[in-house]
C-alpha cells in the first residue's frame, strides 16, 4: 500500500525537519489564493509571510463571539488570529503547533493584530493535544492533518477536547488516485 | 488520503453530520508556491505526473463534523 512506503517516525521526522528548514512561509502568493482582501487587512504582515495553508476555514466555522476555538498545527498564526476577530474578547483563540519558533512567532503576530489578550500558543502534538476533555467548542485547523502519520489518532483527540455539540472544521487535501512512488516517498512531499 | 477516507475516519472518531465541500483543485504550480516543496520535488512532480493531472495533483477540501 503507498501509505506504507515510509514508517510513522520518519514521516514524523520529516515533517519536522522541513518545517524547521523554511526560513520563510508561502507569503502574499499563497495568502491571496485562499484569502480574502478583507481578512487580509485584518492580520499583520508577518502572519502573510507564513501562511502555509491550503484551505480558509474560518468562514466556515461559524464562530460565534465567546466561543472557545482550537487552531491544530498554528504555524505563523494567520487562522488563529482570524478566527480570534470571530470570538472576540469574551470568547478564546489557542493555536497549537509542534515547534517552539513558530510559537513566538504567531504569539508576535498575534500581538501586532490586536488580540493577543484573549489568544494563547502553545507547543504541543495534535495526536496529543495538551488541553482538557470537553474544553473547546470549535476545533480548526488548515492543512494540517495531513501531515500526521496517525490521522486516527489525531480525529479521536479532537474529539475528545471538543464539548458536547463542538465542531470541527478542516482545510484539507485530498488525494484520489495514487502518486508516483518517487513522490510518496519524498521528505517534501510529506511535509508539503 | 483520499476523500471517502478521511470521512470514514471523522465518523470512526465518533463525529455525526459529516459534510466535505469548497473543492478547489490543487496542481503543480500551487504546490510550487510553498517552500515546502523543494524545487527538485516540483521538478520530479512535473515530470512523472501525467500533464492532464499536473492541474489536479489533489483537491483542497473543507471538511466539517459535530460532536454529538
Amino acid at each position: 500500500m503507498a501509505h506504507d512506503l515510509l514508517y510513522q517516525h520518519e514521516v514524523k521526522q520529516a515533517v519536522r525537519s522541513a518545517y524547521e528548514k523554511i526560513t520563510t512561509g508561502g507569503g502574499e502568493p499563497v495568502a491571496r489564493r485562499i484569502y480574502s482582501p478583507e481578512q487580509l487587512s485584518r492580520v499583520p504582515p508577518g502572519a502573510i509571510e507564513w501562511a502555509l495553508g491550503v484551505g480558509n476555514p474560518v468562514p466556515h466555522a461559524d464562530l460565534a463571539q465567546g466561543e472557545t476555538v482550537l487552531d491544530l498545527g498554528s504555524g505563523g498564526g494567520i487562522d488563529t488570529i482570524l478566527a480570534a476577530h470571530e470570538v472576540g474578547p469574551e470568547g478564546r483563540a489557542i493555536g497549537i503547533d509542534l515547534l517552539d519558533e513558530m510559537v513566538e512567532r504567531a504569539g508576535a503576530n498575534a500581538r501586532e493584530a490586536g488580540v493577543d489578550a484573549w489568544t494563547e500558543f502553545r507547543r504541543g502534538e495534535m495526536e496529543e493535544i495538551p488541553l482538557p476533555d470537553e474544553s473547546v467548542d470549535v476545533v480548526i485547523s488548515n492543512g494540517v492533518i495531513n501531515l500526521s502519520p496517525r490521522k486516527s489518532r489525531v480525529l479521536a483527540e479532537t474529539h475528545r477536547v471538543l464539548k458536547p455539540g463542538g465542531r470541527l472544521c478542516v482545510a484539507d487535501l485530498t488525494v484520489e488516485e495514487d502518486l508516483p512512488p518517487e513522490i510518496l516517498t519524498s521528505d517534501s512531499a510529506w511535509a508539503g | 488520503m483520499a476523500e471517502r477516507v478521511f470521512a470514514r475516519k471523522m465518523k470512526k472518531a465518533g463525529f455525526a453530520d459529516v459534510w466535505v465541500g469548497a473543492k478547489i483543485p490543487y496542481g503543480i504550480e500551487d504546490a510550487a508556491l510553498y517552500p515546502l516543496f523543494t524545487d527538485d520535488l516540483v521538478d520530479v512532480m512535473r515530470r512523472l505526473i501525467a500533464p492532464e493531472r499536473q492541474g489536479s495533483v489533489a483537491i483542497s477540501v473543507i471538511a466539517k463534523a459535530r460532536k454529538p
